[in-house]
């Protein structure tokens, strides 16, 4: 990891690049820093904070955050008094570890890469645009992103919404979107595709925080596209958030509050007093995106984000070189979690045969035999003074001394520094200690490095266990210096009670069979196929219909342009060639059974005669199983030949038929979504709407088109056809849900009747053709998801295991989603997110084994009378009922537990126990724990 | 009696929330009182209802499980 | 991660330590590679540590 650091030039070709790398000074040594934050202490200059968006000072010599990574202090040196002006230094002697180093130059390396991944986020908007709606002019105008830190409960205010003019808590709030989004007049014609979320996210906060503030967000549209999205919103209105659709002209100071002048769709204007105003500011290109351009040779669009292909996502210009997150576009977080799963995937792919070569592999000394008698080792940490400022860490030390089983102890400056780690392993081999208790800070962030010390020392890493006197206790507890050393030494001797039963536990490692199961054969089955297939992966991909293709088949070009037909056929033609994949039509899936790395699923193909039956066996799963068009009601689809969707529409557009683009058409979007059958938003369904739209006039630019829409969600670089659209003509009008568009035939005329909320009137039109956007629906997750036992959403869709940062992953491991099975969404989308899939789905390809945390439940197997209670309460299906002679037993699968205990809790026998957590051990802390109750009571009495 | 009353608490703490917030709680220096002592578990799945008995037995005052 | 010059082979650089920088070179590194993460900031994180009601859970584990 090098931080602070310039991309300045990169050479060479894909596979062997060279790239020139500036490193600026942190005047630190990461190294020795410990991060315990006396620096900042004593620095005497301010330093105002960008981390908390300049809502707070912090000094020259500071971290950002305390979870920061580096955990390292650094010292900035604008404001430095002694890199500024040659003075002070005090920091330097203060420092207890002698980190502080003002030598430090700046340092240029050339790194020999194979590939280049560029994730440089996006940029801000600029303060010009800002100063549109009174920021800098008035202080009670704030961006959203200080908004953010501002409601943060670890942020400057602890959460606390303040104005800045006066302190007052706000009362009325406005958000005005599209803040240099949508808007040529500073050049972002595109859209942001977050903000609508994130005002509504913060919207939310303050409401629950405060029921009583009123909040309203002004907006043009809502774009709340993303997966359950429309649901916040849904809750947001049900909270009393206000959405008013309108456009801000301006704010201005009235009396000792803010004055928003806004026009409405119908024209009126009006007033509104608030008392704060958050601006949603939109996502810019990165600054330095220019820059990236030039040293790299990549091709940038007119906005300044990195141009890329519909088709290929992620891919550009240059070979070798792949961008990923906001710089490709503006995106939320699981979008950009997933493009960057989907580049390293690629990256991969491109260095295949290098794989593994530059990773270096540890080994350790054989694990000896722990032998029958407890040798217990006890160690103290001072931390510097973050531990011994408050607690007697001497105290601490010296009251293990008599405790059963306890042969060494001392006490330590920085447990965890390189010398005390290696005084640690020695002392281990020296006393031929074989449990370890060290008191310190927290297992959550140093246990890996202990148990790291314990295998180097050739001990089981399980024996050792961490009291988190640290955190839990002398930073909590800092005027109480004598109640947190007693907290501590009971801490301790509750560990060291637990330490006693500790038992060394083998790591399990399971095999896993290097190939993948693809269920569908559409785009994003394929696209995953491939990408496995790249990095080297067999594949067997089951496609329920006939012939490879899904849905793109149906498509006739994107919105962009790109033509979907030839690159349906290649890609077809290129899985069919590929020796690594193997395809099965006519096939689904009937029975899965096993874990990750070890799956064997049956699958079915033919009918009839000519039905058989193959068990594939497999290591992951990828759900590629796509969706299919909406068929809604009260439209009279299917019922008058006047009235199609979107699909059928495009078809008919692609055919050569002279009467192809009628001379009036109506599209109605939402139709059946949004609310009717199905409650969410399809996504995709705006900028079909768009394509063909502008497809009809393209063919006769006399066509009438009207599109009746609720929110038009053109979100990114779509928003520009959509401007198209207008500027040709194409006239669009909103509707609500009171006054939904009504379609309807008398005589041999179809008509359509709606509220034109522009005029404000009820308009009736006959138009040639009635276009419906319907929406998406999933293909067979509902058989799907018990055949795997894979959770979905309220909306038939797979539930992801965390829908920010594992957005292609199932919470059951070796299950991957991708395409519509997860959520309706854009080829390049479904694209980027088969190639995630698939790199995700090759980690524990590329491993070839899976390894278990030792931690996971054991069944006793003489004690279980195959109740069978464990395995129906299992949320993990890690349990499974096994035949043992003639008995029902319960066997845990290891691969599958995620130590969580519940079947041990619930074990009416008392037979199943966790590593490292045994029922003994837990009740000889509890004991422990009441030592120190009967000598007060002792002492009381 | 009573102003001085200071309950023995046990605590049982979930790895993955309990446990981390009380670490998270650690970082910004929030204060609370020193009376608990804490169990870390890896979910307070894992929490048997002995276990509370146990440590009402063992002489705690009140038992804290958080997950 | 050092900062050593030796050449690895099987290397990708990852420019920019935000959320997405962190997921490539995380990825990257599960599926075998050797990753110099580039960020010009003091931290990695980004934008998405300031924000408050999403996880910043920042395990970066490099």
């Amino acid at each position: 990891m090098l931080t602070n650091a310039d991309f300045l030039a990169l050479a060479g070709k894909q596979g062997d690049f060279t790239a020139r790398i500036r490193l600026r000074p942190r005047y630190i040594d990461t190294d020795s820093c410990t991060a315990c934050g006396l620096c900042t202490q004593y620095c005497p200059r301010h330093h105002v904070d960008p981390y908390n968006e300049g809502l707070a000072l912090t000094r020259p010599i500071h971290i950002d955050y305390a979870q920061a990574v580096p955990a390292t202090y650094y010292i900035d040196p604008e404001s430095c008094l002694y890199l500024q002006h040659d003075t002070c230094q005090i920091c330097v002697p203060v420092c207890q570890s002698h980190a502080i180093n003002f030598n430090q130059q700046p340092e240029e390396l050339d790194l020999k890469v194979g590939a280049v991944i560029l994730t440089p986020g996006f940029g801000r908007i600029s303060g010009k645009t800002l100063a549109k709606f009174g920021y800098e002019a008035h202080p009670d105008v704030v961006t959203s992103i200080e908004f953010e830190r501002m409601t943060s409960a670890s942020g400057p205010f602890q959460g606390e919404v303040k104005c800045f003019s006066d302190g007052r808590h706000p009362h009325r709030l406005a958000f005005i979107q599209c803040v240099g989004s949508r808007d040529l007049g500073c050049d972002n014609g595109y859209c942001s595709s977050v903000c609508c979320m994130y005002a509504i996210k913060e919207a939310l906060v303050v409401k629950e925080h405060d029921p009583d503030v009123e909040i309203t967000i002004y907006y043009m549209d809502i774009r709340t596209q993303g997966k359950d999205f429309d649901k916040a919103r849904e809750r947001a209105e049900a909270m009393g958030i206000k959405f008013v659709r309108a456009k801000v002209a301006g704010v201005t100071p009235w009396k000792n509050r803010l004055q928003l002048t806004y026009s409405t769709l119908d024209g009126r204007h009006e007033f509104e007093p608030v008392d704060m105003v958050v601006l949603s500011v939109g996502l810019e290109s990165p600054r330095d995106a220019a820059g990236i351009a030039d040293i790299t040779g990549i091709e940038l669009n007119r906005y300044d984000f990195a141009k890329s292909d519909t088709l290929s996502p992620l891919t550009t210009r240059r070979a070798g070189v792949i961008v990923a997150g906001a710089f490709q576009g503006p995106k939320d977080i699981p979008e950009s979690v997933t493009q960057a799963s989907a580049a390293a995937g690629i990256a991969a792919g491109l260095l295949k045969k290098q794989r593994g070569q530059g990773i270096v592999h540890k080994s350790y000394p054989r694990e000896k035999d722990i032998g029958d008698e407890v040798r217990i080792g006890v160690f103290t940490c001072h931390c510097g003074i973050n531990i011994s400022s408050v607690v007697d860490v001497h105290a601490v030390d010296d009251s293990v001394e008599d405790m059963e089983g306890v042969v060494y102890h001392t006490d330590s400056l920085y447990s965890c520094s390189q010398d005390a780690i290696e005084t640690l392993k020695q002392t281990i081999i020296e006393h031929n200690l074989n449990r370890v208790v060290i008191a310190a800070c927290s297992p959550r962030t140093h246990e890996p490095l202990f148990q790291e010390t314990l295998k180097d020392a050739g001990l089981n890493p399980c024996l050792v266990e961490m009291v988190n006197i640290r955190n839990q206790c002398s930073w909590v507890h800092a005027a109480e210096p004598e109640a947190a050393t007693d907290k501590s030494k009971d801490l301790v001797r509750m560990a060291v009670a637990k330490v006693r039963g500790m038992q060394p536990l083998p790591e399990q490692t399971v095999p896993v069979m290097p190939k993948a199961l693809i269920v569908g054969g559409g785009i994003a089955g394929m696209t995953a196929a491939l990408t496995l297939a790249g990095q080297g992966f067999d594949s067997v991909i089951l496609e329920q219909g006939a012939t490879l293709g899904g849905h793109l088949g149906l498509l006739n070009h994107t919105l962009s342009g790109s033509e979907t037909a030839k690159y349906l056929k290649h890609l077809v033609a290129q899985v069919k060639k590929d020796g690594k994949i193997e395809v099965l039509t006519s096939a689904r899936l009937v029975q899965i059974a096993g874990f990750i790395g070890n799956f064997a699923s049956v699958v079915a193909t033919g009918t009839g005669e000519a039905a058989k039956e193959h068990t594939v066996d497999h290591g992951v799963i990828i759900l590629a199983t796509g969706g299919h068009e909406h068929r809604p009601d009260g439209y009279l689809l299917d019922k008058s030949n006047k009235v199609v969707t979107q699909l059928e529409l495009e078809k008919r557009l692609a055919g050569k038929a002279r009467n192809r683009a009628p001379g009036s058409v109506v599209m109605i979007q939402c139709a059946g979504s949004r609310g009717d059958d199905l409650n969410y938003c399809s996504k995709v369904c705006c900028n079909h709407a768009v394509k063909n739209a502008l497809q009809i006039k393209e063919i006769n630019p006399d066509a009438q088109v009207i599109v009746l829409y609720r929110d038009m969600r053109t979100y990114g670089f779509a928003e520009d056809a959509y401007r198209e659209a207008r500027l040709k003509g194409v006239v669009f009008i909103p509707y609500d849900l009171d006054h939904k568009p009504e379609v309807y035939e008398k005589g041999r005329s179809l008509h359509v009747k709606f509220f034109d909320s522009i005029l404000r009137e009820e308009t009736d039109l006959t138009p040639d053709l009635v276009a419906l956007s319907v929406g998406i629906v999933p293909d067979g997750t509902d058989g799907l998801s018990k055949l795997l036992k894979a959770p979905l959403t309220d909306d038939r869709f797979f539930l992801e295991a965390h829908v920010k940062l594992r957005p292609v992953e199932l919470p059951v491991d070796g299950m991957y989603v991708c395409g519509l099975a997860h959520t309706p969404k854009p080829v390049d989308e479904t694209i980027a997110q088969a190639q995630a899939a698939a790199a995700k789905a090759a980690i524990p390809l590329v491993k070839g084994s899976v390894s278990v945390d030792p931690i996971v439940s054991h069944v006793d197997q003489d004690t279980c009378i195959g109740c069978g209670l464990c395995a129906s309460l299992c949320p993990f299906a890690a349990i499974e009922m096994v035949k043992v002679g003639k008995k029902r037993k319960a066997h845990t699968i290891a691969a599958s537990c995620k130590a969580c205990g519940i079947c041990s809790s619930h074990c009416p026998t008392f037979a199943i126990s966790m590593g490292g957590f045994t029922n003994e051990q837990i009740t000889a802390q509890i004991e422990a724990f009441g030592e120190v109750s009967e000598k007060e009571t002792t002492e009381v009495s | 009696m009573s102003d001085d009353f200071k309950p023995r608490i046990l605590g049982f703490l979930c790895n993955w929330c309990c446990y981390a917030a009380a670490d998270a709680a650690g970082i910004s220096r929030y204060q609370y009182p020193p009376n608990l002592r804490t169990i870390r578990v890896m979910c307070t799945g894992r929490v048997d209802p002995a276990f509370i008995l146990r440590g009402f037995v063992e002489g705690a005052d009140g038992i804290f499980t958080g997950g | 991660m050092g900062k050593g010059m030796e050449h690895r082979a099987g290397s990708v650089m990852v420019l920019g330590g935000g959320i997405a920088g962190l997921q490539a070179a995380l990825d990257l590194t599960e599926l075998g590679y050797y990753v110099y993460l580039v960020e010009k900031s003091a931290v990695v994180g980004g934008v998405m540590a300031q924000l408050d009601k999403t996880f910043p859970t920042n395990d970066c584990s490099l």
